[in-house]
């Protein structure tokens, strides 16, 4: 098994370096000064050579990543043109956000995946079985942002039950200021005990949750229905049927449990996709993740924070492989004999 | 245990319902005024240095000698209760406001506005280069300050801009840590409000508290606090303001601004910039570098199809100097209005046009930006009947710019698309930034020579400090001169439509300080 984990780990950390040395490259092929964004729009020709030098530009390119991969060890992402902050701290600031919002979809998707495969797979062919696979397709091939204005404009603007955009109640920041420490504002206010944060927090999550979990949600449903309909197939369940166990035992603890295998490497892997995918529903629900991040470090050819953005997300990918390789080996023993 | 369960998840649901009750948070308060804009707000803390968004807030923050009226078209008193200069403009006397102090406690005196002024020059980033004429600084006494210039400029004005111009405190930190502690997000300025939090990334990201002793005071009805809403999408700030959860909103897209139209609880304003849109022609190479092409082009573009196109959020721009600026004619001798029969004619005499040689021209904007798409895209079907095939290619502001710099002239466009905006109230900044004879391009992306409007423009600077009338008069032929010249296309100056809450009364735009509201002189409803 440590084998095993090495050799993961050792080939993650290879795709994770491989992947920054490609987004440098491109970031510096890609014509284009990144110091004009730094000094500014009227900077004169002796500003921008200045800005050049103190950004590292005027280096060779094989010195400029050399010096990034001492940096990225020593805890120097180098600094941001956009924002003209060290790139860590800005990351430091803005993923916990966006990680926060994934989680939660991710408990939405699982929440209504789950159920609703089973119920899918339960009755097969008929009206839930319709229902849930109508709606899978839904979540998955629905754009996000559309799913975002519409949700904005039923649940805000007509019903007045839920807020439209941010992470909680601002005003609540003079009456009850939250202390930051995970950037996480539903976690600090629940380590601190600032309920009516957290309350505000919580209800400022359900939308974009819901948006962002549209897609997991449909991906887990589908996973769950043909995997349930796969083991249904096998010999333990005809053996627990023919002893006597009613259907709902059959499905809910004998089915449901080895099909859930799959469901952990499809949830792991779309956790990390949903990362990437939050970009466009941070923007419209005003959600201070990496995506308006990356958004404004991309336009201004924000090097440094493009680099540490696929960086971030590279990492989030290989750690989440990572983890459905050790939880399949620790699952099937069979592959990690391979 | 499943009663027990059942029982769980209904106290659950509950729970959720009760926190969503009200769950749309309250309202902006009365006395908060809350401005929302697309991007992050505080890019740079420092005010020698800071060259970005942050005006916004930082204008409410800081205050500086002078501060520009576009309705006098002047700079007025501002920390500076009097100014005066000598005969040729080349010494300027500023007495200072006595009683005025610094958010961190200390007053203001000649020697703190020396202090602040001389850091900015020596740290020369961002707009430093509007104290470029100053030689030296005097503090006769501990209210008057003397500059002394290398030549004649108009330091009213200069002192007047909205960056780099800024009076603060250099000791509120030590000289080595100051900059540290500005990015800390702290502030040292004399405005009416300082800095309450920052929260970095957040949606209201930066908070600013009234400064209990400001040197105007605060007996009647002013703002109390000013939020900065970061609010990236425009439809959510649109359902923001229709709720009257935020009060000021810089900018939407023209469609969601026309539909405030009429609204019971929302104001629309609309008011010409500063900020122009500008088509640089090449004159140095490609079939532009034939004047007769260059006016062609000038005469093809639908000038006001553009602007209907952008449904109000441009107006028509005459010359480059935009309108509201000292300089700005509302008619020239040769300007360009849309007359495809003198374009044809001109074509043909320089052996292009219909049923002759076409033309391929390629144009560059900044990708993202919807306005410069839809010029781009207008340019391209005006000009294929001209047998002019328009080539658009779209890319970040880097990288457009390091193309147009290029110093392969084949590497460069035909048509380079961007916006000007002066830093200072002075028609001067279009001229020398955008068609001063350069050796390697910067700015003059149109790669323009001409030593006689070299010589106009040097001669103009030092007019508008001794005799505006006169400075005037010559921006007026130097204007004619592009005209006639034609390496730049002016497409439209930009219109900034705001939409606020009706309960904010005393708004009016001042183009001079782009995207700024002065909070200060808004009177919230009672």
């Amino acid at each position: 098994m440590t084998r095993f984990l090495a050799r993961r780990v050792a080939l993650g950390l290879i795709v994770v370096a491989g992947v920054v040395v490609l987004t440098f490259v491109i970031a510096r092929v890609v014509p284009g000064d990144p110091a004009s964004s730094w000094i500014g729009p009227h900077a004169s020709p002796a500003q921008l050579r200045a800005a050049r030098h103190m950004l590292g530009l005027d280096r060779p390119l094989p010195v400029q990543i050399w010096r990034y991969f001492r940096g990225v060890l020593t805890g120097d992402w180098g600094l941001s043109i956009h924002t003209h902050q060290p790139v860590l701290s800005d990351l430091a600031a803005r993923a916990p956000a966006s990680l926060e919002l994934v989680v939660a979809a991710l408990l939405v998707a699982l929440a209504f995946g789950i159920p609703a495969g089973l119920a899918a797979a339960r009755w097969r062919g008929g009206a839930p079985d319709a229902l849930v696979r109508l709606g899978s397709v839904f979540g998955v091939s629905m754009p996000s942002f559309w799913f975002a204005l519409i949700l904005q404009l039923i649940f805000f603007q007509r019903l007045h039950l839920l807020p439209v955009s941010g992470q909680y109640d601002p005003s609540l920041d003079t009456t009850h200021p939250l202390a930051v420490y995970t950037h996480m504002p539903v976690i600090d206010a629940l380590v601190s005990g600032n309920w009516p944060v957290f309350g505000s927090a919580l209800t400022h999550l359900i939308l974009p949750a819901v948006v962002v979990g549209a897609y997991p949600a449909g991906v887990i449903a589908r996973m769950v229905r043909a995997s349930v309909l796969d083991t249904l197939g096998e010999d333990h369940i005809r053996m627990v049927r023919a002893l006597g166990f009613p259907e709902r035992s059959v499905f809910a603890r004998f089915a449901l449990k080895p099909a859930l295998n799959p469901v952990i490497s499809v949830t792991a892997l779309v956790f990390a996709y949903s990362l990437a995918n939050t970009f466009l529903v941070e923007a419209i629900f005003d959600w201070g993740g990496l995506g308006s991040y990356a958004a404004d470090a991309i336009q201004s050819l924000d090097t440094p924070a493009i680099i540490g953005v696929t960086l971030f997300i590279a990492l989030v990918y290989v750690g989440a492989n990572l983890l459905v390789d050790i939880l399949q080996a620790v699952v099937d023993p069979r592959i990690r004999l391979q | 245990m499943r009663l027990v369960r059942v029982t769980a998840a209904a106290a659950a649901l509950a729970a959720v319902a009760a926190l969503a009750t009200g769950a749309g948070g309250a309202a902006s308060t009365p006395r908060t005024f809350s401005y929302v804009t697309q991007s992050q707000v505080m890019i740079g803390w420092d005010p020698s240095t800071s060259y970005s968004n942050e005006i916004i807030a930082m204008s409410n923050m800081y205050e500086t000698l002078t501060h520009y009226n576009p309705a006098t078209k002047r700079a007025e008193p501002d920390l500076a209760t009097s100014f005066s200069s000598n005969k040729r403009g080349t010494v300027w006397t500023f007495k200072l406001r006595r009683g005025v102090t610094f958010h961190t406690g200390r007053p203001l005196t000649a020697q703190a506005a020396k202090a602040a002024i001389e850091r900015t020059i020596k740290l020369n980033q961002g707009a430093a280069y509007i104290w470029g004429p100053v030689k030296s600084i005097a503090t006769p006494n501990r209210y008057t300050l003397v500059f002394h210039l290398k030549y004649p400029a108009p330091l009213d004005l200069n002192a007047s801009a909205d960056y780099a111009a800024y009076i603060y405190d250099t000791k509120a930190a030590p000289a080595k840590k100051l900059a540290a502690w500005f990015v800390a997000g702290h502030d040292a300025g004399t405005g009416p409000y300082t800095v309450d939090y920052w929260h970095k990334g957040q949606e209201v990201e930066l908070r600013l508290k009234a400064y209990p002793k400001y040197w105007r005071g605060w007996r009647g009805s002013h703002y109390q606090a000013v939020e900065y809403w970061v609010v990236p999408s425009v439809t959510t700030a649109a359902q923001l303001l229709r709720a009257g959860k935020v009060s000021f909103v810089e900018r939407l897209n023209p469609q969601l601004w026309a539909s405030f139209k009429g609204s019971p609880t929302v104001a629309t304003t609309a008011r010409s910039s500063w900020q122009n849109l500008l088509a640089f022609l090449n004159t140095k190479s490609g079939p532009l570098a034939d004047r007769r092409v260059r006016q062609a082009i000038s005469y093809a573009v639908d000038y006001n199809g553009i602007i209907a196109a952008l449904k109000g959020d441009a107006t028509r721009q005459i010359g480059i100097v935009p309108p509201g600026l000292w300089g700005h004619f509302n008619s020239l001798p040769g300007e360009y209005n849309t007359n495809l029969r003198k374009a044809k004619a001109l074509l043909a005499a320089a052996g292009y046009g219909p049923g002759k040689k076409a033309i391929t021209l390629t144009l560059t904007h900044v990708q993202g930006d919807s306005d410069e798409e839809l010029v781009a895209t207008l340019l391209k079907s005006e000009l294929a009947p001209l047998n002019v095939q328009v080539q658009v290619e779209a890319m970040a502001w880097p990288t457009q710019w390091a193309k147009g710099k290029s110093l392969n002239p084949a590497k460069r466009q035909d048509i380079f698309v961007m916006y000007w905006w002066p830093d200072y109230a002075d028609p001067y900044s279009w001229f020398v930034n955008l068609f001063k004879t350069e050796k390697q391009p910067y700015f003059n992306l149109a790669y323009y020579s001409n030593p006689k409007l070299d010589r106009m423009m040097a001669k103009a600077e030092r007019l508008a400090a001794s005799d505006r009338p006169k400075a005037v008069a010559l921006y007026k032929r130097m204007q004619v001169m592009l005209l006639r010249d034609a390496p730049v296309v002016p497409l439209y100056v930009q219109v900034y439509q705001r939409t606020l809450l009706k309960s904010v009364r005393g708004y009016v735009d001042n183009p001079a300080y782009p995207n700024v509201v002065y909070v200060y002189d808004l009177k919230p409803a009672q």
